[in-house]
């Protein structure tokens, strides 16, 4: 049996299905975030990544905390606390900006494995029709809920 | 008997790492630690050799088992030493290096490593002493000239870095490092037509050296001034560490969307739209620009054919 380096991706049966990293970022500011951390997770696991733990960790704090700052923005906003306007403008970008940072610093882990995976020859598939296809149904996605949270929470990094 | 197998995979390894065949070593080496998982020397010429591919996780894994298998041996060390500086982890690198030194006196590399090391730590007086002892112990050493032809351009003194560049190739023609060493000395000199027969006899050994791809990318970035603007931004981003560059990114992005907020709270449309026009054209630019010199390089790099008489 050979010796397996730490860094090497196990074959998956969804290796066909894999693409590069830079096509969920690209998602995220596209699409929107319901887009880019499922993509990042499914991408993780369709690569075999080594470092699938620390990626799907990633994607369920980006989600978590999305989730959590979006609340407490809202909540400020009840309170009066973040006036409508410039205040509250000022309060998404900060939403925004840990979604953006958090895609970018995935990608960024991602994209060493990915790496690997094409030093040993593994399929990439074009995601440029997948990111089409979410640009365009991202509207019906924003309206399943009218419920402000629910917007933050899917909405993109831009 | 199995001792003596995995000594020939590793000899073999270290000859195909000369060659930069970087796949055919990994190979090897791997199969030298199918035979034993614990061997440190393997472990260590492994993370070496995964260096050489730009698998840097791979190698900080291999490099820390080495030296976990035997902490006392020097050359497990120099490669903690060497996976550590393309860490950028200086301090720790310098340490594992010292130790390599102190072990092993008489090897110039280990010496010509210190001195990459203490010169990222802008310790020049102590890189320069580091690279003369290891032109002491091996006059004539490619890697001690390379670097002081390096450090030289650094210091803008472009005659003394010529000097040092011609002494390396003169010492060793087929050098990679040699040659994209006097590349760039030409290109700070304005000798484009110079710097590019450097660059195409380095890609022509290895296509895949990052250092030549990067060489051959600078002397594009110069005559082509949208694309080299690109290339300097690449450069001025990823010289920074990744939390570095994301910080830098992501804190260019901020700045921008607040003075837009800003732009809209007190009516300043024109600026408002100007600030959310140019943010846009900087996307798609940085975006576009990668692509378009990726396809220049690799037209470029499939026609790239080593010119006899060079």
């Amino acid at each position: 049996m050979s010796y397996t380096i730490a860094d090497e991706p196990h074959e998956t049966s969804l290796g066909a299905y894999v693409v590069n990293p830079s096509a969920p970022l690209l998602a995220s500011m596209m699409c929107g975030a319901w887009m880019t951390w499922p993509w990042f997770a499914f991408n993780a696991i369709a690569m075999g990544s080594p470092t699938k733990k620390k990626e799907l960790t990633l994607c369920a704090i980006a989600l978590g905390g999305t989730v959590l700052l979006g609340w407490l923005a809202l909540a400020l906003v009840d309170a009066g606390w973040i006036p409508l306007g410039t205040p509250f403008k000022l309060a998404m970008l900060g939403i925004s900006t840990w979604k953006l940072a958090l895609a970018y610093y995935i990608s960024t882990v991602q994209s060493r494995t990915f790496h690997v995976y094409e030093y040993y020859g593994g399929t990439v598939r074009a995601a440029g029709a997948i990111i089409g296809t979410g640009f365009w149904i991202k509207g019906i996605v924003f309206a399943l809920s009218d419920d402000p949270l629910w917007i933050i929470i899917v909405s993109g990094g831009l | 008997m199995e001792d003596r197998q995995i000594e020939v995979l590793i000899e073999q390894a270290n000859v195909q790492r000369g060659l930069a065949n970087w796949r055919g070593a990994i190979d090897l080496l791997q199969r030298a630690l199918s035979l034993d998982p614990d061997h440190a020397q393997a472990h260590a010429t492994l993370a070496l050799a995964l260096l050489g591919a730009r698998r840097l996780p791979g190698a900080g894994i291999e490099a820390r088992m080495a030296l976990a298998l035997d902490g006392n041996d020097s050359y497990c060390h120099y490669a903690a030493a060497h996976v550590m500086y393309a860490e950028r982890k200086l301090d720790d690198a310098w340490s594992h290096c010292l130790v390599a030194i102190e072990t092993d006196s008489h090897d110039a590399d280990t010496h010509v490593l210190g001195a990459a090391i203490r010169d990222l730590r802008g310790e020049t007086t102590e890189a320069r002493e580091l690279l003369e002892t290891a032109l002491e112990l091996e006059p004539g050493h490619t890697g001690a000239l390379t670097k002081l032809a390096r450090m030289e351009l650094e210091a803008r003194n472009h005659e003394a870095a010529a000097g040092y560049a011609e002494q390396a190739l003169r010492s060793s023609p087929s050098d990679n490092d040699a040659h994209i060493a006097a590349g760039l000395i030409d290109l700070a000199r304005g000798d484009h037509a110079s710097a590019e027969g450097h660059a195409r006899f380095a890609l022509g050994q290895d296509s895949t050296d990052h250092d030549a791809i990067h060489l051959w990318a600078a002397i594009k970035a110069h005559r082509s001034p949208v694309l080299g603007l690109w290339w300097r931004f690449h450069m001025f981003v990823s010289m920074r560490t990744e939390a570095g560059e994301l910080g830098l990114l992501i804190g260019s992005f901020v700045v921008v969307e607040i003075l837009t907020i800003l732009a809209g709270h007190f009516d300043l449309d024109r600026v408002k739209s100007i600030l959310d026009w140019g943010w846009l054209g900087f996307c798609a630019y940085t975006w576009f620009a990668p692509e378009l010199f990726k396809r220049m390089l690799a037209n470029d790099l499939g026609t790239v054919v080593l010119d006899p008489e060079f």
